[in-house]
């Protein structure tokens, strides 16, 4: 379906004006702040309001689609579109949420960051620099979940990592520089190896499209590409992903980068941009590359297992607020990788709900984190919390509910994530004899045990126990009530499920069906 | 095979048993969102809400018995893909849970809002309670699987967050004697500390069921009960044929035994105690814990009737043996087991613990029976339903016993039994009331608990598995004498330790907390004296329930096992009194030192289970989490110094050859002249 008006591009050029306009002038008033941040904020939710508002009367499997698209096809790149499907649509909506909400949130947040910085003697660049270019950040990652060419989605990701990188080197924590400057390596490391499988496929097919919306409904135009030179671009394009998702093993960077951003951008970082290479797997990976990808599957499945447990247990083992929610990060990751590498339309679809989830829950926790790092004086080491609930009961309340999206406890989205996982997990290990029940049981009680063990485990050292701490209470601001309309709005989708459920399946079915692993 | 003939309904108003507490805990959420801090509205709204879905609970059940089973369904789908559906399903056993669970918690409710008077987290107990009721009548009505799921799941989240209401770990909140250790590990815990433990017992059952839902699937192709059940023999075969018919409904009954804490599971609910004592009475007692053996009893009825069906194919029906012998296992080891902890217990509440799980174990024990006697229908419905009347008998005398707990240690000011003693001269009312119901639990006829258990008793000796009538057997005297002794205790002898009132005397409960307990003691023994009346209407509700359509004999027939039961329960029953009164024997004396010392450090330790989990799996996973630790440095030095490391190395040796030095360069630049000259000549020469 054809939007009336350029929605998408509206939500993605109108938030960069803004940042520009805010960056240019040297220093910002109170109210022109509040004005770019909600401003911003209403941009940035466009999409996530048009994929709502229109699961339930078309078919998502269809597209949603711009009206405005650039013709390249004469240049051999193709189209240059914005739109989304059902299997998009739970990403768009997850990116939308937590960046307009981040955004309100930002103001307080950032406001004492800068001050802080400059109470270090340092002289960071003011909010107008900063909303420009966490402006910049979000519809990168918008532009990436509504791409629908090879080449947009890639100059999109070189402008995320661009961004995020100046927010982390010019506003983080401890090392930043140093640890901006890891982070821009390691990402441009995946970033590059992502380019090589996509300039292969250019080299075959002549264009970057994967879909062809031009029509004003999506069709997957990708060609399959078999042999052994499109096993090894499949290998660079994947592992390309994999160090995106910070997958056990290429995992190192994000520990560093999501624990010393700033917290709003951590907010953004550890959920959103890492669960965006997930969603590229399936999205192109499995359409470009589905004898490869059915080679792999079996691979992949147990790197995901690995790297639950994996990030889970080491996650147990922080004390750092914010590195012990990087490492969670890391586990959620396995979660979706394991979703998309079972090939199924259940694991797909799965793994979607899954970011759904994992964007409200860890945006929620880091946000959680944030507001004690910003109220009680930089605390973030877990060792020196314990009883918070007496003083912080809205923050408790909305971390535990941020837990429940980890875990995929209702009212979290995420249960609907895990159900699918389950039997699409179960579907790839094959014809449901004893070995493989044997496994799929093993495997899941084990990994998904793990990741109730450390959520409420840190549920437990933070905020219950003797209040360790003499500390005021909290009271409500704007800051602390973007983190309840997240919860909120998280709930409600739980509830609301109906409509996203069934775009999703058939896209998720039709992705699968060309990526030949069956529904 | 009889088929259950159902009528369809509207969602309304049935959806409403599980729907209005529902509606009730948004209002009391968002009321406390609001800044609302009055107290007792929070209590009147919760318990209103609940009075709602008790009555309509009563409603449907006259429907249902007059009427036959309904089914009431949300048009359209919650979750297509699955073919989630929002459909309250009520049939006999629907029906007998809803009501169980929808009066005893209005009751319940009702003292808690006394009990909890004064307390900082009034709306939030409050909040999490009638979460729980609405939850919990959910998973009794699901119509399919992941409905049953999601009520399931939202009973442990309320479940948690009860057991750890005190988060701030005060010391009488605890659980265990503080300081005592066995094999080195702590035997008492803290609220915050048991909720994590709950909820992570619960959630490895949890996933079991999940994968086995997921399986049922994928390989029956729904999820929907009443379709699972109309088929049975189609995809009971199915999983027979590819051989995973015992192991998968293991994996998919592992979240019943889980909830149910029957062994391996039982740890979790036995520090539970640490939440609030309504909490212990409702959710730890008479309705969540039972959730698991509502499940079974759900289920087995179904498996029966696919095994009828399949009679022939000898891998069902070894298949099925094998399932139901694991659960009456189970079920029978928990029974003993926990029994024998709840006889050196000194913690009231403790004792009620273990012996809830050990009374949960005859349910299995009895649901397994009908299982194992598929071959004659008529026995195998009885089986089963004497599994659901023990679990009524149960939620009533248990709920009564719990109440009274709480008021026992609000005069003792201590949870632990010594200080009590000689209240019956003080609470005339309490005192009889904790008789009521205490020889319900004991198993003394002529009160319901006696019937009950007898009736499990007796299938499970028609079922010939000698074990398994043994340990219940013994379990049952047990039961009668840890019963006997804690009544004897608190109520009539002298408190062992000094007791320690501070100003007030010990007194009556307030009405609004004697009423409940009362109603619920006196109605352990109408329940009893009925009998009769009772289980016409259990076979009535058998007969309406999906898959077994059979009337269950459940009434009382003297046999020589019954006989035998009733002896061993009285023996059992006599001799705390002969220890106290008769004999002269001082107990405490007698477990100061040799065999009896460490037998009763055995047992009052928890069978040492508790400790070797820990060794095992927490001091297993924490070695891991080190190894991993290393690991994970070792990766961060390789990518982040190793790597870098070597690459400015050799850059460094690169460089070195750029000194900036003229006669080194000079040096450089002849020698290699020379070695080029000296090449060339070679070349041409």
């Amino acid at each position: 379906m054809m939007l009336p008006l350029p929605l998408f591009w509206a939500s993605i050029l109108a938030p960069l004006i803004l940042g520009l306009v805010a960056a240019a002038k040297r220093e910002l008033g109170r109210g022109l702040v509040n004005a770019v941040a909600y401003l911003s904020a209403a941009f940035l939710a466009i999409p996530g309001i048009v994929a709502l508002a229109y699961s339930p009367r078309i078919n998502l499997a269809s597209w949603i689609v711009d009206p405005l698209f650039i013709d390249l096809r004469g240049s051999s790149i193709g189209v240059i579109a914005l739109g989304l499907d059902g299997v998009s649509a739970p990403v768009v909506i997850g990116v939308s949420l937590v960046t307009a909400l981040v955004s309100i949130y930002s103001i307080k947040y950032m406001t004492h960051r800068i001050e802080e910085l400059r109470r270090e003697g340092e002289e960071p660049p003011g909010l107008g620099v900063y909303f420009s270019l966490y402006n910049m950040f979000s519809i990168s990652m918008l532009g990436m979940a509504l791409s629908t060419n090879l080449l947009e989605f890639y100059v999109f990701l070189e402008i995320s990592l661009v961004s995020s990188f100046a927010l982390i080197a010019l506003y983080g924590y401890g090392d930043r520089r140093r640890i901006a400057l890891l982070y821009f390596i390691w990402t441009h490391v995946g970033g590059a190896l992502f380019l090589i499988g996509i300039l292969y496929y250019w080299t075959q097919v002549g264009l970057f499209d994967v879909v062809d919306v031009t029509g004003g409904r999506g069709v997957y135009v990708a060609e399959s590409l078999a042999g052994s030179a499109a096993l090894y671009a499949m290998v660079a394009l994947v592992l390309g992903l994999l160090v995106k998702m910070a997958i056990v093993g290429v995992h190192m960077w994000l520990p560093y980068a999501h624990a010393e951003a700033p917290t709003p951008v951590s907010a953004l970082l550890s959920p959103n941009l890492v669960g965006i290479g997930g969603y590229a797997l399936a999205r192109f990976a499995l359409p470009i590359f589905p004898e490869g990808m059915e080679r792999a599957s079996t691979a992949l499945i147990a790197l995901s297992i690995a790297t639950i447990i994996y990030g889970g247990l080491v996650a147990l083992r922080q004390t750092d607020f914010k590195r012990f929610l990087a490492y969670s990060s890391i586990s959620q990751m396995g979660y979706m990788l394991l979703g998309v590498s079972t090939l199924t339309a259940a694991g797909i679809g799965g793994a979607m709900l899954q970011y759904l989830s994992h964007a409200v829950g860890k945006a929620i926790l880091f946000m959680v984190a944030g507001v004690f790092i910003a109220e009680l004086s930089g605390l973030r080491d877990m060792g020196k919390m314990g009883g918070f609930a007496a003083r912080y009961p809205l923050m408790a309340a909305a971390a535990l509910l941020g837990f429940f999206h980890l875990v995929g406890i209702p009212p979290a989205i995420g249960m609907w994530g895990e159900v699918l996982l389950v039997i699409g997990y179960s579907q790839a290990l094959g014809p449901y004899g004893a070995q493989a029940l044997l496994l799929v049981a093993v495997t899941v009680i084990a990994a998904f045990t793990i990741t109730a063990a450390y959520s409420f485990i840190a549920m437990r050292r933070i905020f219950f126990g003797p209040l360790r701490r003499n500390i005021s209470g909290e009271s409500l601001d704007a800051f602390k009530a973007s983190i309840i309309v997240i919860g909120v709005i998280g709930v409600f989708l739980f509830i609301a499920v109906t409509p996203l459920s069934e775009g999703l399946r058939a896209s998720s079915e039709l992705l699968a069906a060309i990526g030949g692993g069956g529904s | 095979m009889t088929v259950l003939e159902y009528t369809y309904a509207g969602f309304l108003p049935w959806s409403l048993i599980w729907g209005a507490p529902y509606i009730g805990s948004l209002v009391i959420a968002l009321l406390w969102l609001a800044g609302y801090r009055r107290d007792l509205v929070y209590g009147v709204i919760s318990a209103l809400s609940i009075a709602v879905s008790a009555i309509i609970s009563s409603i449907a059940a006259f429907q249902v018995f007059s009427e036959g089973p309904i089914y009431s369904l949300a048009a359209g789908e919650w979750f297509p893909w699955l073919g989630v559906t929002v459909g309250t399903f009520i049939d006999g056993l629907g029906a007998v849970m809803a009501l169980v669970v929808g009066w005893i918690s209005l009751l319940i409710g009702i003292y808690s809002i006394k009990y909890m008077e004064g307390d900082a987290g009034y709306a939030r107990y409050f909040f999490f309670f009638t979460f729980f009721v609405a939850s919990m009548q959910l998973l009794v009505l699901a119509d399919n699987l992941v409905l049953l799921f999601v009520g399931w799941e939202g009973t442990g989240i309320a479940s948690y967050a009860l057991i750890g209401h005190w988060y701030s770990d005060e010391e009488k909140a605890w659980v265990g004697r503080p300081g005592r250790r066995a094999l080195g590990r702590q035997m008492w815990f803290e609220p915050s500390h048991s909720a994590v433990r709950a909820v992570l017992f619960t959630r490895i059952g949890d996933l079991g069921l999940l994968v086995g839902i997921a399986y049922l699937f994928l390989v029956a192709g729904t999820i929907s009960i009443p379709e699972l059940a109309s088929r049975p023999d189609f995809w009971i075969s199915e999983l027979a044929a590819r051989g995973i018919l015992p192991l998968l409904l293991t994996i998919f009954t592992l979240g019943a035994l889980a909830k149910s804490a029957q062994f391996p599971f039982h740890e979790w609910l036995v520090t539970a105690m640490t939440g609030p004592t309504p909490v212990s009475a409702l959710i730890h007692a008479a309705t969540m814990v039972k959730a698991g053996v509502y499940f079974v009893l759900r289920f087995a009825p179904i498996l029966i009737a696919g095994g009828i069906a399949l009679g022939s194919n000898v891998l069902v029906v070894e298949g099925l043996r094998d399932y139901f012998m694991m659960l009456g296992v189970l079920g029978a080891v928990t029974a003993f087991m926990l029994a024998t902890m709840a006889i050196v217990s000194d913690e009231v509440k403790l004792i009620m613990a273990y012996s809830t799980a050990s009374q949960i174990g005859y349910m299995f024990l009895g649901v397994a029976a009908g299982g194992l006697l598929m071959q004659e229908l008529e026995k195998a419905a009885g089986g089963v339903f004497s599994g659901l009347a023990h679990l009524v008998s149960h939620a009533v005398f248990k709920a009564a016993l719990f109440l009274i707990a709480g008021w026992l240690i609000h005069v003792a000011h201590s949870r632990f039994l010594d200080p009590m003693g000689g209240y019956y001269r003080y609470m005339k009312a309490t005192g009889i009331a904790l008789w009521l119901s205490g020889l319900s639990l004991a198993g003394i006829p002529p009160f319901s608990g006696f019937f009950s258990k007898e009736s499990v008793l007796k299938y499970v000796s028609e079922a010939h598995v000698p074990v398994l009538l043994a340990l219940g057997l013994i379990g049952a005297m047990l039961t009668a004498a840890y019963t006997l002794r804690l009544i004897l205790r608190v109520l009539h002898l002298k408190p062992v330790a000094g007791a320690d009132h501070g100003e007030t005397r010990p007194g009556e409960a307030p009405r609004l907390m004697l009423v409940p307990y009362l109603v619920l003691s006196v109605a352990s023994l109408v329940m009893g004296l009925f009998w009769g009346l009772l289980s016409e209407a259990y076979s009535r509700a058998a007969e309406l329930t999906l898959s077994l359509g059979r009337f269950a004999d459940l009434a009382f027939k003297l046999s020589s096992e019954a006989l035998v039961a009733t002896s061993l329960i009285l023996i059992g029953a006599f001799a705390p009194y002969f220890v106290y009164y008769l004999s002269g024997i001082d107990t405490r004396r007698l477990i100061e030192r040799g065999l009896l010392a460490r037998l009763h450090g055995f047992l009052y330790d928890r069978w040492y289970i508790n400790s070797l989990y820990y060794m095992v799996f927490v001091d297993g996973s924490s070695r891991i989490i080190n190894a991993l630790g290393r690991l994970d440095t070792a990766i961060d030095k390789l990518y982040h110094s190793l790597i870098p490391g070597a690459v400015s190395s050799l850059a460094d040796s690169v460089r070195s050859l750029h000194r900036g030095r003229t006669d080194y360069y000079l040096a450089l630049y002849l020698g290699s002249t020379a070695l080029a000259f000296l090449l060339a000549l070679m070349e041409w020469g």
